[in-house]
């Protein structure tokens, strides 16, 4: 799982007042059963019977801060140079990258990495290969599952390769797929159905429609003979080396 | 004093290493032995137990529990048992009964002792077969009477959760509106739905007849509907998703609006009534006694056919608090009392359900609540389903454990076993009662009691239920022998992974004579357990009973802190929250364990400050200052507060600037710690980021304390802390006169 896809989009504010902000499924998968990091748990005893008010923190008199009241001019706040320990310091967050919400962004403002030109030929998979493999394995299953299910599932590739042809796709769906078709190819089913659920919980409007075929597709190509599955391997590649030398 | 606390300290590791270890939390942990003495101290003898808490430490066994052979006992072999490892003989601590060992058991002696012999194993699972797993089945009860955004929102919702069932498991879907439909699962050919009218009330029965459930040629002997096994008969209603699952997808992005017009004034007509009686109908005749789930969604609330909670006519609004004290809630007895059939049959079928409510309104909840109650589903609350919300919440009931599994299990029973001194008066939490009688029943019973069996038909890692015993040792008996009362708790469950499952917890306390030795029973004394076992028994009968009478023996009870926040918590008070959204709060209240209903009875506070690392504060106006961050959790909300200065100097930008670089990580701070909770809670919560002056600064100021009210303020003769505006009591004067009824009382 890329850095990017472990992000925090803020909630529909329009839809649901104070609606809490949305994690991507890596996010919350990597949360369980991870110990947290500051536990908010503890809470300070009541002030006794008898007694004034116990001091709540920060009421003492030497309190350093300003408190400037509205009307004058703001004093601003601690310089860097008198900063105390970062509250957080024990075991860092699972991965870098993440962006985070200090104020509320306007609703549907997707925090993503951004595209560039540069990324764009770094890392834009190529829609022929993610194809070529789903393709590959779905012949597989033709030898043994029902033609109707494998039509379907035909169909659904087509419809996957067609949105992405026309840019319905975005890139961290392309590039995903990508992902998903190189544990395709590793015999990876596992790791390969937790991309498409990831999939399915991140970009559920843009995937829905044909994701269905993929887990399928996964589904019934680990189920195959591994005989049938290398015998696959060597047409592939027998392509490819073919197509290649024909370039 | 001192031996006191230095006693305290000790009890305080006592409760949590066994806490961690059983999932138990008694009131007290050293018994008196008579039962005038226990009456006495107030708070019973209980407990709250967490039947299927995570212990990732816990390997299960592969092998049948060893029981007593006593017809009325049954208990299970436990680490209590006094063995002869020579004889081969097993004494039941409950009972006594001296039982040979089964043969496989030839080997064991004092080095070599099974795992149930240990004391490590308190706890311990076991994996039993019990005939072929049962796959596990989602119904889809989906409302259609959604604005368009909704219903793409839902519908996009539901083909996710395809990809996030277990694998095998059987699906189904019934769609609702006017009509109510209930779809045909094929791989093949044009998808077919047999069509209900929304209003006319169907026997259990007649649903299966209609849905050709019990057509000839699928008729077992004596007529009756053929083996949920029969592959000949396998419900074409409730199919293996990795089989339909891609024209379930389609049917599901097919789903259209229910396309009866709504008048101009008027709300959609919902059959919500009849789709459940279908679906509890239809799981009852196909797959009794196999965990179930039904998974209803609902925009709005019933408004047709029994059940219904309000009529279509707009300008009559849905009841609210004041509709029902003043008896002007036409359809409530009667609603509730529909709901609550429907609840008791799927709850002796073994089937839980689910409660989707997205809407701005009221949906109903009030009427509908005992539906998951009783069965161990879930509620949860929201505006919209286009929203984070409903859409992570949704998805967390799908979440997984560290190995991988899923952390729903179905089909659970709970039975408890005590020692003679010790019977069971009942318990409150997701159950109904198993009416298995024996000799461990106490006659006061206090909430589902009669029983010592209960049947739970949803758990989770946090289901919690809160047990009431009783001391029946008459006073001045002798304490008995070996001077430990012991219970023992035996859980039967479906795993996620269909596997069946028994989980037994054994735990003992010492008895202790209250005349002599009252100071050590009293540092024994759990003061946050009893706080949540004493809170639920005031919700258990605030539902049951009128509400100020609740609040008077709420006072009478001396545990002061708690007592004080549940007294205003939305649990007991009522304004400011709608009927729903105390069933809400109270559905949740009841099922979840210590910790999570601790913060929904008292809000946990942190305060954030240049002057240091994040430190717990009181829930006290004096809190509330111009130069902290404070994040408050009440379990339903997240709210970080900004004080008046950090507000200023947010808004001035500040925290964009490289050499203020500590200002944007104090402001940071909150957020990430927020998130940390936000990750895994379930239900999502509200999340509400204010500052001093915002409106929606008031969801902060109803939960502090008021010490300094407008009526005091000048008093005190300082400017600390934020005035709050209110007429509401504050902890001082409330303890005050707390302290003045238990001396008065006790005289």
């Amino acid at each position: 799982m890329e850095a990017e896809d472990l992000y925090i989009k803020p909630g529909n504010q329009e839809r649901g007042w104070n609606d809490p902000p949305q994690f991507s499924y890596g996010l919350q998968t990597a949360a369980q059963g991870a110990p947290k990091r500051t536990p908010l748990n503890k809470r300070v005893p009541p002030p006794q019977l008898t007694g004034s008010l116990s001091p709540v923190p920060g009421t003492s008199p030497t309190s350093t801060v300003p408190m400037t009241p509205p009307t004058n001019p703001l004093a601003p706040p601690p310089c860097s140079m008198n900063m105390p320990p970062r509250p957080c310091q024990v075991a860092a967050p699972p991965v870098g990258g993440m962006m985070m919400m200090a104020t509320s962004p306007p609703p549907c403002h997707v925090v993503e990495h951004t595209e560039s030109a540069s990324d764009q030929s770094e890392s834009e998979p190529d829609v022929v290969d993610v194809v070529t493999l789903l393709n590959w394995a779905l012949t597989a299953c033709r030898h043994t599952v029902k033609k109707q299910v494998c039509d379907d599932v035909a169909k659904r590739l087509k419809l996957f390769e067609d949105m992405w042809r026309s840019g319905k796709l975005s890139l961290p769906v392309r590039r995903r797929m990508n992902g998903l078709v190189q544990e395709l190819k590793s015999w990876n089913w596992d790791a390969a159905d937790e991309v498409h659920r990831a999939l399915m919980v991140d970009h559920v409007n843009e995937v829905s429609q044909w994701m269905v075929g993929v887990k399928r597709l996964i589904a019934e190509t680990r189920n195959l003979n591994s005989d049938l599955l290398h015998r696959q391997e060597v047409d592939r590649s027998l392509d490819t080396s073919s197509t290649a030398n024909s370039n | 004093m001192r031996e006191w606390r230095v006693a305290m300290a000790t009890y305080q590791e006592f409760i949590q290493q066994n806490e961690d270890r059983d999932g138990v939390r008694f009131s007290w942990n050293l018994w008196p032995s008579s039962r005038l003495e226990a009456t006495r101290l107030v708070v019973p003898v209980s407990c709250l137990f967490t039947p299927l808490k995570e212990r990732p430490d816990l390997p299960p066994v592969q092998y049948e529990p060893v029981l007593c052979s006593r017809a009325n006992c049954k208990a299970v072999l436990n680490p209590l048992c006094q063995v002869d490892y020579r004889a081969k003989i097993w004494a039941c601590n409950f009972c006594f009964q001296r039982n040979p060992f089964p043969p496989s058991y030839a080997g064991i002696s004092d080095v070599n002792q099974p795992a149930e012999l240990m004391p490590q194993f308190s706890t311990i699972e076991y994996i039993v077969q019990r005939g072929p797993p049962n796959p596990l089945i989602f119904l889809y009860v989906v409302d259609t009477c959604l604005e368009e955004e909704d219903l793409q929102a839902l519908k996009e919702s539901l083909q996710m959760s395809l990809s996030l069932l277990p694998p095998n498991a059987l699906v189904g879907l019934i769609t609702f509106g006017r009509m109510v439909q209930v779809h045909e699962l094929s791989c093949e050919g044009i998808a077919k739905s047999y069509v209900f009218r929304g209003t006319k009330e169907l026997s259990s029965k007649q649903i299966q007849e209609m849905l050709g459930l019990t057509n000839p040629s699928a008729t077992g002997p004596q007529g009756r509907p053929a083996a949920p096994q029969d592959p000949a008969v396998t419900c074409r209603f409730l199919q293996p998703v990795h089989k339909v699952d891609m024209n379930l997808t389609d049917l599901l992005g097919e789903l259209q609006r229910d396309p009866w017009p709504v008048p101009q004034g008027k709300r959609p007509l919902r059959s919500t009534g009849i789709a459940l009686s279908i679906a509890v109908g239809l799981l009852e005749g196909t797959f009794p006694n196999t965990g179930a789930r039904v998974m209803m969604f609902m925009g709005g609330p019933p408004t047709q056919g029994p059940g219904m909670v309000v009529g279509d006519e707009l300008k009559t609004p849905i009841r609210s608090w004041h509709d029902i004290t003043k008896d002007n809630a036409r359809h409530l007895k009667k609603a509730t009392k529909y709901y609550d059939a429907l609840a008791n049959r799927a709850a002796s079928n073994g089937h839980s359900i689910d409660i989707y409510a997205c809407a701005l309104d009221q949906t109903g909840l009030l009427e509908m609540k005992c539906l998951s109650n009783l069965t161990g589903g879930h509620i949860a609350m929201g505006d919209s389903f286009n929203t984070s919300l409903f859409k992570q919440t949704f998805q967390r009931v799908f979440s997984k454990d560290h190995n991988g599994e899923f952390r729903m299990a179905f089909g659970g029973t709970l039975e408890v076993s005590t020692s003679r001194e010790l019977k069971v008066s009942g318990a409150i939490g997701p159950c109904v009662s198993l009416n298995a009688k024996g000799p461990c029943i106490s006659e006061n019973e206090v909430g589902v009691g009669g029983t010592t069996q209960w049947k739970i038909c949803s758990l989770s890692p946090s289901t919690t239920l809160a047990l009431y015993f009783e001391v029946v040792n008459q006073h001045n008996a002798p304490i008995p022998q070996g001077g430990r009362g012991a219970v023992q708790f035996v859980t039967q469950y479906q795993h996620s992974n269909t596997q069946r499952r028994i989980r037994v917890t054994t735990v003992a306390r010492n008895w202790a004579d209250a005349q002599s030795q009252i100071q050590h029973i009293e540092s024994s004394f759990d003061q946050e357990a009893s706080a949540v076992i004493m809170a639920r028994l005031g919700v258990f009968r605030a539902e049951s009973e009128e509400g100020p009478d609740v609040l008077r023996w709420l006072d009478r009870q001396l545990i002061r802190l708690f007592m004080f926040h549940l007294r205003r918590s939305p649990f007991l008070q009522v304004f400011n929250n709608s009927p729903d959204e105390c069933s809400y709060y109270r559905h949740h209240f009841v099922c979840q364990n210590l910790t999570q209903s601790l913060i929904m009875i008292q809000p946990i506070l942190y305060s954030y400050s240049f002057h240091g690392p994040p430190e717990p504060v009181l829930l006290d106006s004096g809190s509330i200052l111009p130069d902290r961050i404070l994040l408050m959790d009440t379990f339903f909300q997240l709210v970080i507060y900004h004080g008046e200065t950090i507000a200023q100097w947010r808004k001035a930008g500040y925290q964009e600037q490289p050499e203020y670089e500590n200002f944007k990580h104090l402001l940071v701070a909150p957020v990430d710690d927020a998130q940390e909770i936000l990750q895994t809670r379930f239900p999502m919560p509200r999340y509400i980021d204010t500052e001093h002056g915002g409106s929606q600064a008031r969801f902060l100021l109803s939960k502090v304390n008021p010490s300094q009210t407008h009526n005091n303020l000048y008093s005190w003769g300082q400017e600390t802390g934020a005035p709050i505006l209110t007429d509401d009591v504050s902890l001082q004067v409330f303890m005050d006169h707390l302290k003045k009824l238990a001396v008065s009382s006790a005289a």
